[in-house]
Formats: C-alpha cells, sequence, structure tokens
C-alpha cells in the first residue's frame, strides 16, 4: 500500500474525532492529533483500534505512546504492512 | 506520618464547614472494611465523577477518620488533574502527602504512562487506589460512557487478581457538574464489587474492562434515578 494512501485511511478515520477543522483541513505529516486536531485523548485508544482493523496490524501499548502526529502515526502502520 | 492532621482535619472540614451528610454511611464503611479485610488482593475504587472533592467526599463515605488513622492503606490513592491540585511544588507535595498523583490530562502521553505505571504499583502493593473512569467530571451530570477513558482497563488488566469497587455517589441536590457540592448537601452512596475480566487483550482488552466498569456505574445510575 502507498504511503499516501495510507495517510488518506488515517485522516478518514481521525475525522470523525478532530474537534479542530481548521487543523484538518490544513493537514501536514507534522500536524499533531492531540494539540492541533484536538482530539481527546481518551479517544486516541479508539483511533489505533481502528487502525488495527483498517490495516490488519497490532499496536502495543508502548508504541501508542510514540504516536503524537498524523506523520507518527502513518509511520507505525507503514512499518508493519 | 502527617496523617494524623490531615485526615480528620479533611473529615471536619466535611462534616462541620461544608455540613455533608452520607446516608447509610455505617453501611458503606461497614461493606468496605470487610471488603479490605477478605479480599487479599489489590484493589481499585471506581467511582462517578461530578465534582472536583469526590475524591474526599467517597473516602470520608468509605471510613471514619479514626479507621483510617489505623488504616491508612485503605485510604484511597488518586490521580487528581495536575492544573487544578497541584500546579506549584507546595501543592504537589501536599498532594502527595494526601495520597494523590498529579496527571495532566490529554497531556503527553509517556508522562500519563509512567504516572499510571506508579499508582499500579502502588495498588499493587496493597493500597487502595480510586480513579475515575469518565476521567474527568461528567458533563452533563450523568454518568457517560462514551467518555470512558481506557487507562482504568489497563490498571485492572495490569494487577492480576484485581477487583473493582465501584461507587456511585452523588449530593441531593447535584443536578450536574460543579466544582464543589452544595453547602448542607446529603450524599447517597452505593458500592458493587466486581471482577472485570477479558479474553480480549492489549488496548481491546483495556477498553473492554474500562466500558464494563462503566456500565455497572451506569447501571448504578439508574437504580439512583428509578429509586427517587
Amino acid at each position: 500500500m502507498e504511503r499516501t494512501e495510507v495517510q488518506q485511511k488515517v485522516v478518514a478515520i481521525l475525522t470523525p474525532y478532530v474537534k479542530n477543522q481548521d487543523a484538518l483541513a490544513t493537514l501536514t505529516p507534522e500536524t499533531s492529533i492531540l494539540e492541533d486536531l484536538k482530539v481527546n485523548s481518551a479517544r486516541l485508544v479508539d483511533v489505533v483500534l481502528a487502525f488495527e482493523d483498517e490495516f490488519g496490524i497490532e499496536v502495543a501499548d508502548d508504541e501508542v505512546d510514540a504516536v503524537a502526529t498524523v506523520g507518527d502515526a502513518v509511520n507505525l502502520i507503514c512499518s508493519k504492512l | 506520618m502527617l496523617s494524623p492532621i490531615w485526615i480528620p482535619a479533611v473529615c471536619a472540614l466535611m462534616r462541620f464547614w461544608f455540613r455533608y451528610r452520607i446516608d447509610d454511611v455505617a453501611a458503606a464503611r461497614r461493606k468496605y472494611q470487610e471488603i479490605r479485610r477478605t479480599h487479599q488482593g489489590p484493589l481499585l475504587i471506581c467511582a462517578n465523577h461530578l465534582t472536583m472533592i469526590d475524591s474526599a467526599v467517597i473516602a470520608w463515605a468509605l471510613g471514619s477518620a479514626w479507621w483510617y488513622l489505623w488504616h491508612f492503606s485503605a485510604v484511597p490513592w488518586n490521580m487528581p488533574e495536575r492544573n487544578n491540585f497541584a500546579a506549584s511544588l507546595a501543592a504537589r507535595m501536599l498532594a502527595y502527602i494526601m495520597k494523590c498523583l498529579p496527571v495532566v490530562r490529554g497531556g503527553p502521553r509517556a508522562d500519563v504512562t509512567n504516572t499510571l505505571n506508579a499508582f499500579i504499583a502502588i495498588v499493587a502493593g496493597g493500597e487502595a487506589g480510586l480513579l475515575f473512569p469518565e476521567g474527568g467530571r461528567s458533563r452533563e451530570g450523568r454518568v457517560d460512557i462514551d467518555a470512558t477513558a481506557y487507562g482504568v482497563g489497563r490498571v485492572v488488566r495490569e494487577l492480576p487478581g484485581c477487583r473493582v469497587l465501584c461507587v456511585y455517589l452523588r449530593g441531593a441536590r447535584q443536578d450536574t457538574f460543579s466544582d464543589v457540592p452544595a453547602r448542607g448537601d446529603r450524599f447517597y452512596v452505593n458500592l458493587r464489587l466486581i471482577a472485570p475480566t477479558t479474553t480480549a487483550t492489549g488496548l481491546r482488552g483495556d477498553r473492554e474492562v474500562a466500558r464494563r466498569i462503566v456500565q455497572e456505574l451506569v447501571d448504578m445510575e439508574r437504580q439512583y434515578f428509578d429509586g427517587r
């Protein structure tokens, strides 16, 4: 799967949880999921579980801790595909 | 060492300054004492969350100042929002003395994880722990299962044999969330001991256990409103 396709799917998964639509419109790989997109930290687990379902991967607890930006999420997923 | 000072002081504050009363407090305390006596494994208290002093009111509902002086491990540790209760170094020291591990909700995940690990180690050592599985105060004034913070599931899953004491506490005049309950309020309290388990692993297991606990609180809330 191409990296751009992974990012598109990541953004699609994140979208329902995003509270800052402006940040979503100008999204880059450096966009912070919690601070810029204002995704509730408690919902980050739901997001990661959706990644697991969508991409058929498994993400460990400590790997979640390393996901801060959209790019981090894409990198993590690509490393497991 | 300072517990003979702060425990009676906090209890006196609630009893005489705020003039709080707890319905059937003797029964709640008997039940908590029995659980502490008979359950040898880790004990996590999970409660609904409506005010900023819920942890103090819950602790007071579960034991008298006198009993806590002789059973200090039964005073629950909790994880309050650092910006509310431990913004300065002095406040952080005071919070620690009063069995609090401040955490920045929504803060860096590594920091939250470190605090959660410290909390898990404390509860594993036989101290009671108290968490609010909704993460923050219920903005709608009702237990919100969609607000479930899954960290509580991780705590339970990492503590073999852990039992969860679900506590539903609500002041009669507490219509929605607030900073503190109204002076002179009377509290309803209900306790249920559960052992949430799951066959799921990892984050999915955390989510399942956390949702099981919050669902219990939802049921307890329904029981409260049905009985009014």
